[in-house]
C-alpha cells in the first residue's frame, strides 16, 4: 500500500512538472470542442432547426408543381430554392448545384407530370363510369430528386414519403374534380356540388418527435455531440503523455532498475493507471463545464446532460480505465518516444473517426456503422447520447460500460504478457 | 576474512537474439562473502551484461548462477531482497529531485517512514548532496547524477551491491569520496561487485579481480597477484593492457 502510494506520488509529480503535456492534456480538448462546435452548430442546425436547403424545379407549371412547391415552402422542415445563385434553376443546372453542395436536396418535377396523373385518372374515370370510347391512354412520369450524400436518411426517407403523399393528394384531387363534372353533367343542381373542399387543409399532419424516455424531446445537436464526443477523444489521447512515460521511463533506466527491486511491476503500472485516471476526470468534468457554462456564453446551445449523475460517472471512469489501459499497452509495445506518439495519435485518430467523434455515426453510411462498434471510444459515445440525449440511467449503460472495463483488462493483461516476454533477452 | 562464496557462476553464456558473437563465453567465477570483487574489461568485453544476468535482468543462454544459494533462474524474487544495483547509465527520474527520486526507490525496497528518512538524509549528506537534494535531478552535474544513482542502489542495505561503473565521469574528488563510503560499507558486511575501467582505482578498492575479453576470462586473482604473475608489470594498468593488447574495441 505504501509503494503504491509512493508509485501514485511519483507520477503525479512527473506529471505535474511537465507544463507542456499538462497544458497540451486540458487545453487541446477544449479548444477542440469550442472550435468543433461553433464549426458544426451551422451543419446542425440546418439539419434540424432551419431545415435542409432544397432546390426545386416545376417544369410541370400545374397542379401537381404547385402544389408540391407550396408544400416544400409550408413544411418548416427546409429551406426552400428555386434559383441558383440568382439564376432560376434548370433541371439542367439542378445536378451540379446538388453535387457542388449547394443544396442538400434537388426536386425536379417534369413537363406534364399533372397532365400524366390526369391522363391516368380519366382513364380510371371512364372505366369505371363505363364510357364507352375510352380516349385516354396510360402515361408515366419521373420526379427526379437529387441528394447530396450527406443528407441524412430519415431526412431523405420524409422527404420522398411527403412527395408520395402529395403525388397521391393531388391524384385523389384530379379524381375528385373529375368525378364532380361528370356528376355534374348528370346533376345540373350546382349548389351542392363538393367544390373545393379538398383545398381547405391537410387532413392528417405530421410531427417528427424524437423518441427520448424522459427529458421528452432533445434534438441532438452541435453541443449535445461535440461534448461528450470530444471529451472522450481528450481522454483517449491521453494515450500520447501516458506511453510517452513509459517510454522514457524505459529509456531512463528506471524500469532497468525497479526490475532489480522486490516490487511487482503491477504496483508500479497501478501508481500510473490511477494517476491517469484521475487526470482523464479532471478532464471530462472540464468538457462538461465548458458545456454547460461557457459554450451557452457564445450563444450556442447548452448541454444538457440528462438526470443520471451515477451513470456519467460511472461511463466516464469506464471511459478513462480504457483509455488509461490503452495508452500501458501502447508504452508498452512502443520502443521509442517517436514510436509511441505517432502509433498512439494515430491509432486513437483512427478510432476516433470510425467511433464517430468527428462525424456523428447517424449520418455514416450501414458500412461505416457497422464497422464503428469496435471502437471502445464508440462504445463510450453510445453511453453517452444514452445518458445525455435519451435520458437513460445506469442500466442502459451498463453494456458500454461493461465493455470498456473489459478493454482496459485486457490492455492490462497484453501489457503484462508482452512485459514479460521482453525481459527475458 | 571468511573464505565462504556467495556468488558461483558456472560456464556462463549469453549470446544476444541476431547476434553470432556470445557477449558472455563460458565464464566461471567464484566470488567470496565480504569481498570487492572487480570485474575489469575493455568495452564490449560482457562486463555489464554479466552483471545484469547475475541482478536478473538478462536470462543466460547456458550456464548456472548460485547467489546466496539460489539459482538466478528460478528464485529470482528471493534474491532480490538481498542486492542492491548500481547501474551503468543514470536511472533516475530527471524532473524530479534527489530527494523525491530516494524517496520513491526507497519506498520500492519496502523502506518506510522516519528510518527511511533518516536514511535519505545520512546519504546525501554524506556525499555532500544536501543543498541540492530538493533540485531538480536534470540540473544536477555529471558527478552529482552519479552520487544520486548510486545512493538509490544502496539505501536498504543490501546484502551483496553489484557496482556497474560507479565512478565514470566523475572528479577526483567524488571518486575519492565515493571509494571511501564503499569500502566502509564493505566493511559493515556488504559483498561489492563492481566494474571500472580505471585500473589504478580498481588496484587499490578490490580485494580480487578479473580481467574479460570478449566474453571470457582471461586473467583472476588479487591485484598484487596478478602484478608479480606478469614480469615487467609494474601495476593493474600494464598488466590489463598487457593481457588485452592495444586493439581498439567496439
Ligand atoms: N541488449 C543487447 N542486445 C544485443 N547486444 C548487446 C546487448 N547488450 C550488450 N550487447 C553486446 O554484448 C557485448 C557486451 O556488452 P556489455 O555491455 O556487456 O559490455 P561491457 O563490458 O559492459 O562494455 P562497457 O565497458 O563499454 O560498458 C557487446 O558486444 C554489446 O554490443
Ligand atoms: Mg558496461
Amino acid at each position: 500500500m505504501i509503494k503504491l502510494i509512493a508509485a501514485i506520488k511519483k507520477e503525479a509529480l512527473i506529471l505535474l512538472r511537465d507544463r507542456v503535456g499538462l497544458a497540451v492534456l486540458f487545453l487541446m480538448p477544449m479548444i477542440l470542442i469550442f472550435v468543433m462546435t461553433l464549426i458544426q452548430d451551422s451543419a446542425f442546425k440546418s439539419l434540424n432547426e432551419r431545415g435542409i436547403p432544397i432546390i426545386f424545379v416545376d417544369d410541370d407549371k400545374d397542379t401537381l408543381g404547385i402544389s408540391i412547391e407550396q408544400g416544400l415552402r409550408n413544411s418548416g422542415m427546409c429551406t426552400f430554392n428555386n434559383t441558383i445563385d440568382g439564376v432560376p434553376a434548370t433541371a439542367e443546372t439542378i445536378e451540379k448545384a446538388v453535387s457542388d453542395g449547394k443544396f442538400l436536396v434537388g426536386i425536379v418535377v417534369p413537363k406534364g407530370a399533372t397532365a400524366a396523373i390526369r391522363n391516368n385518372v380519366q382513364l380510371l374515370v371512364q372505366e369505371t363510369m363505363g364510357v364507352e370510347e375510352a380516349t385516354a391512354k396510360s402515361d408515366s412520369v419521373e420526379i427526379k430528386i437529387y441528394i447530396d450524400p450527406i443528407t441524412k436518411k430519415s431526412f431523405l426517407t420524409s422527404v420522398t414519403s411527403s412527395l408520395r403523399e402529395f403525388i397521391s393528394e393531388i391524384k385523389t384531387k384530379i379524381m375528385f374534380q373529375t368525378f364532380s363534372k361528370q356528376i355534374e353533367e348528370l346533376i345540373p343542381d350546382k349548389k351542392n356540388a363538393p367544390g373545393n373542399a379538398f383545398n381547405q387543409s391537410q387532413i392528417i399532419k405530421y410531427k417528427e418527435v424524437y423518441a427520448s424516455r424522459q427529458i421528452g424531446e432533445i434534438v441532438p445537436n452541435a453541443v449535445q455531440h461535440n461534448v461528450p464526443a470530444w471529451a472522450i477523444f481528450a481522454m483517449f489521447f491521453i494515450v500520447l503523455p501516458l506511453a510517452g512515460s513509459m517510454v522514457k521511463e524505459k529509456s531512463e533506466g528506471s524500469v532497468l532498475r525497479l526490475q532489480t527491486i522486490p516490487t511487482s511491476y503491477l504496483i508500479f503500472l497501478l501508481g500510473k493507471i490511477k494517476v491517469y485516471i484521475a487526470v482523464c476526470l479532471i478532464q471530462f468534468a472540464l468538457m462538461l463545464s465548458v458545456g454547460m457554462i461557457f459554450l451557452p456564453m457564445l450563444g450556442l446551445p447548452t448541454l444538457v446532460i440528462g438526470n443520471s449523475i451515477s451513470g456519467i460517472l460511472l461511463l466516464s471512469i469506464a471511459t478513462a480505465l480504457a483509455a488509461t489501459g490503452y495508452g500501458v499497452m501502447v508504452g508498452t509495445i512502443a520502443k521509442t518516444e517517436q514510436q509511441g506518439a505517432i502509433v498512439g495519435s494515430l491509432t486513437v485518430l483512427l478510432l476516433s473517426a470510425i467511433g464517430g467523434v468527428w462525424v456523428p455515426t447517424y449520418v455514416m453510411p450501414e458500412l461505416m456503422r457497422n464497422i464503428s462498434v469496435i471502437s471502445p471510444l464508440n462504445w463510450s459515445l453510445d453511453g453517452f447520447y444514452e445518458l445525455f440525449l435519451r435520458g437513460g440511467g445506469v442500466a442502459d449503460i451498463a453494456m458500454d460500460s461493461l465493455k470498456l472495463v473489459f478493454f482496459f483488462v485486457i490492455t492490462i493483461l497484453v501489457s503484462l504478457i508482452i512485459n514479460r516476454y521482453k525481459r527475458k533477452i | 576474512m571468511t573464505i565462504e562464496p556467495i556468488i558461483q557462476i558456472k560456464s556462463l553464456c549469453k549470446t544476444f537474439k541476431g547476434n553470432d558473437v556470445s557477449a558472455v563465453n563460458e565464464i566461471s567465477l567464484l566470488v567470496n562473502k565480504n569481498e570487492i570483487f572487480g570485474l575489469l574489461g575493455p568495452n564490449g568485453a560482457g562486463k555489464t551484461t554479466t552483471i545484469s544476468i547475475l541482478c536478473g535482468l538478462y536470462t543466460a543462454t547456458s550456464g548456472r548462477v548460485t547467489i546466496d544459494g539460489k539459482d538466478v533462474e528460478t528464485d529470482i524474487d528471493s534474491i532480490k531482497q538481498i542486492i542492491g544495483v548500481v547501474p551503468q547509465d543514470i536511472a533516475l527520474y530527471p524532473t524530479l529531485s534527489a530527494k523525491e527520486n530516494l524517496n520513491f526507490y526507497g519506498t520500492m525496497y519496502g523502506l518506510s517512514g522516519k528510518l527511511l528518512k533518516d536514511k535519505i538524509a545520512f546519504w546525501l549528506d554524506n556525499f555532500g548532496l544536501t543543498e541540492a537534494a530538493n533540485k531538480k535531478v536534470s540540473t544536477y552535474s555529471g558527478g552529482m547524477k552519479r552520487r544520486v544513482n548510486l545512493i538509490a542502489g544502496i539505501l536498504h542495505n543490501p546484502k551483496i551491491l553489484f557496482l556497474d561503473e560507479p565512478t565514470v565521469g566523475v572528479d577526483v574528488q567524488s571518486r575519492n569520496v565515493i571509494i571511501e563510503h564503499l569500502k566502509e560499507i564493505n566493511k559493515a558486511g556488504t559483498t561489492i561487485i563492481y566494474t571500472s575501467h580505471h585500473m589504478e582505482e580498481a588496484e587499490h578498492f578490490c580485494s580480487r579481480v578479473a580481467i574479460i575479453d570478449y566474453g571470457k576470462i582471461i586473467a583472476e586473482g588479487s591485484p598484487t597477484e596478478l602484478i608479480k604473475s606478469n614480469p615487467n608489470c609494474s601495476n593493474l594498468e600494464t598488466v590489463f593492457l598487457h593481457l588485452t593488447k592495444r586493439k581498439l574495441r567496439d
